[in-house]
């Protein structure tokens, strides 16, 4: 009787497996892989819920639709711009700031714990905050130069289309940086100090230091970040939501600063072309799959092989 | 003379080190000052114009009880002041979060546990089952799920938005506890199961003591993640009875008739769990949001 309950008897270590693993697998087939495969169906339909009744098997004609339609080319770049963008200012900044925090001084340990706040907070409120502070009639940026003299009026900084994008980019590098920042601090860290003493010996200068060392040795920080950030990038919703989207309580939703998320949302719930929106949220899975599965490899090579 | 040289070169050097380290602090912090600025602001200072206020001359908390207490009406729905949207909103949030951490910080130490000791047939394959979703768009489930949701009454309720929430919490939690067993010693694990304790007696006695750090960072990954979560509650809730705090926060930009100077005390309220959680747990958090390429 023991023996049975005993953990190194097998059949109690194959019940074991299986009752633990019970409950996440009927969460996920429940909640994700289930709802995936019927809107793989439904994205072979004519589903539209503002006409009820009208759901005729399509084929591939939603898929069809979509790729010619104007309104998801252009997206789909906008999307893009946004990542490339924002993927070059955040391992820019994070690598600056990193290179700062790798130097020996006082209260570097508070400036770190400081600096990746805005990372901390609900990027939805990061877009509003960014939203107040660029007001056009009482916000801070406005007051600020006013008071420096750089501008005689106040101005609206989020009229005109490009500076939509551009604050986007900005607010999502913002959100986001600290997180290369992190990585690749913990990088440069781990470069043996030997190396440099060397070069130095060789004669060589904090610039050949950079190039020929430091990039190198933190090539592997930098594709950790990159894969990291263009799934954050490409994703983006929260921030533009609240920055420039708005689409709250049912407003129209901007059509400038419409991203991927953005654009799948309004054609789901908003026009509730079922149909045409399942397929949509399949291009828009095919498109990150690759990344995506990059992205897992290395999880798989940190947690489970070794 | 030298030695003169040399103790000027490291002088400049701090110098121009915390010169950077300010730029860094503003460029980081000034949005955040900027908004606890507005709460503690009266509406007469906050909305003047050209504005000067930077330090309030009457610094005041009555922005924090007016958005509790009195609020706005707010207009698209009508019905509820802000002030009750926002409690609602608070109280569902903090339901939905320590749910979903509590639930998922204990599943995700078993399953842990599992890949990280134990061989079995089909040990690759789950691992890609499970961690599949996380860094790909969940459109495709979200499109269905809402249906199937609605079809069982779990649209607009929290139970509905814990199911969903844990559900995308899983991957990460379950690698991190990985991780996390991976690097204790096994011995002491191997000691109680030959004293004939079974493997979920061992769990208890033996890894949730060792993995206590690990188990609490994914308890704060955790309840940080769903804290902060939006796109979910904003689609999956309609009315107070579910909606999330960042959720009523959306609803109130781009109103008219907001009054800023609450919207900013509301927003420095869901801005506080987040804030303590970077400045005094931030051991904890940061391998759990580094995907451990940061021991903490």
């Amino acid at each position: 009787m023991s023996s049975s309950k005993n953990g190194l008897n097998k059949t109690g270590t194959r019940n074991f497996i299986i009752l633990a693993m019970f409950m996440p697998i009927i969460l996920l087939i429940f909640i994700i892989y289930y709802p995936a495969v019927v809107t793989f169906f439904t994205s072979l339909t004519s589903k539209n819920l503002r006409l009820p009744g009208t759901q005729h098997f399509v084929f591939l004609k939603n898929y069809h639709t979509l790729l010619k339609t104007k309104e998801f080319w252009t997206v789909t770049l906008r999307t893009l711009v946004i990542v490339v963008f924002t993927l070059i200012l955040e391992i820019t900044i994070g690598f600056l700031i990193a290179l700062l925090l790798n130097e020996n001084f006082k209260g570097r340990g508070i400036v770190r714990t400081l600096v990746i706040i805005p990372w901390m907070l609900p990027p939805v409120v990061n877009g509003f905050l960014w939203n107040w502070v660029l007001n056009g009639e009482y916000g801070a940026l406005n007051g600020l130069l006013y008071q420096l003299g750089i501008i005689h009026k106040y101005r609206f900084w989020l009229q005109n289309p490009n500076a939509q994008i551009f604050w986007v980019i900005i607010v999502q590098t913002w959100t986001r940086f600290a997180f290369p920042m992190i990585i690749m601090l913990a990088g440069l860290q781990s470069i043996p100090d030997e190396l440099y003493e060397v070069a130095s010996i060789d004669g060589a200068g904090p610039l050949d230091k950079l190039r020929f060392i430091t990039l190198p040795m933190l090539l592997p920080s930098i594709a950790v970040s990159l894969t990291v950030e263009f799934i954050a990038a490409f994703q983006i919703f929260d921030v533009v939501w609240t920055l420039t989207a708005g689409g709250s309580a049912g407003n129209v939703i901007n059509p400038f600063t419409k991203t991927l998320m953005i654009y799948n949302f309004q054609v789901v719930f908003r026009d509730m072309t079922l149909g045409l929106g399942s397929a949509l949220a399949y291009i828009i899975l095919i498109m990150s799959l690759a990344v995506g599965i990059f992205f897992i490899k290395i999880l798989y090579e940190r947690a489970v092989e070794r | 003379m030298r030695n003169m040289n040399r103790k000027m070169r490291t002088t400049l050097k701090l110098v121009v080190l915390y010169s950077l380290s300010a730029i860094v602090l503003v460029w980081a912090l000034s949005p955040v000052f900027w908004i606890v600025i507005s709460s503690i602001s009266t509406r007469t200072e906050l909305l003047s114009r050209p504005y000067k206020h930077w330090i309030p001359h009457r610094p005041t908390l009555q922005n924090f009880i007016d958005v509790v207490t009195v609020g706005q009406r707010y207009r698209a729905g009508g019905i509820l002041p802000t002030a009750m949207l926002l409690l609602s909103g608070l109280r569902n949030t903090l339901i939905i979060s320590l749910s979903t951490a509590f639930l998922i910080t204990s599943m995700a130490t078993v399953v842990g546990y599992c890949f990280a000791r134990l061989n079995f047939r089909g040990k690759n394959f789950l691992f890609f089952f499970i961690m599949l979703m996380m860094p790909l768009p969940i459109w495709v489930s979200i499109v269905s799920l809402y249906y199937l949701l609605a079809h069982i009454g779990l649209i607009d309720t929290n139970l509905g938005l814990i199911l969903i929430l844990s559900t995308l919490s899983i991957p990460l939690a379950v690698w991190l506890m990985i991780t996390f067993v991976r690097d204790t010693p096994r011995e002491l694990e191997e000691a109680a199961l030959m004293d004939g304790a079974t493997r979920w007696q061992m769990i208890r006695r033996v890894v949730v003591p060792i993995t206590m750090p690990g188990i609490t960072s994914v308890f704060l990954v955790t309840f940080l993640n769903t804290w902060n979560s939006f796109l979910i509650p904003l689609i999956f809730t309609n009315t107070a009875r579910s909606q999330t705090i960042t959720v009523v926060l959306s609803l109130f930009v781009g109103q008219y008739e907001v009054a800023w100077e609450q919207m900013a005390a509301a927003t420095v309220l869901i801005m506080i769990p987040p804030i303590v959680l970077a400045l005094f747990f931030q051991k904890y958090l940061i391998r759990g949001l580094t995907l451990g390429a940061v021991k903490g």
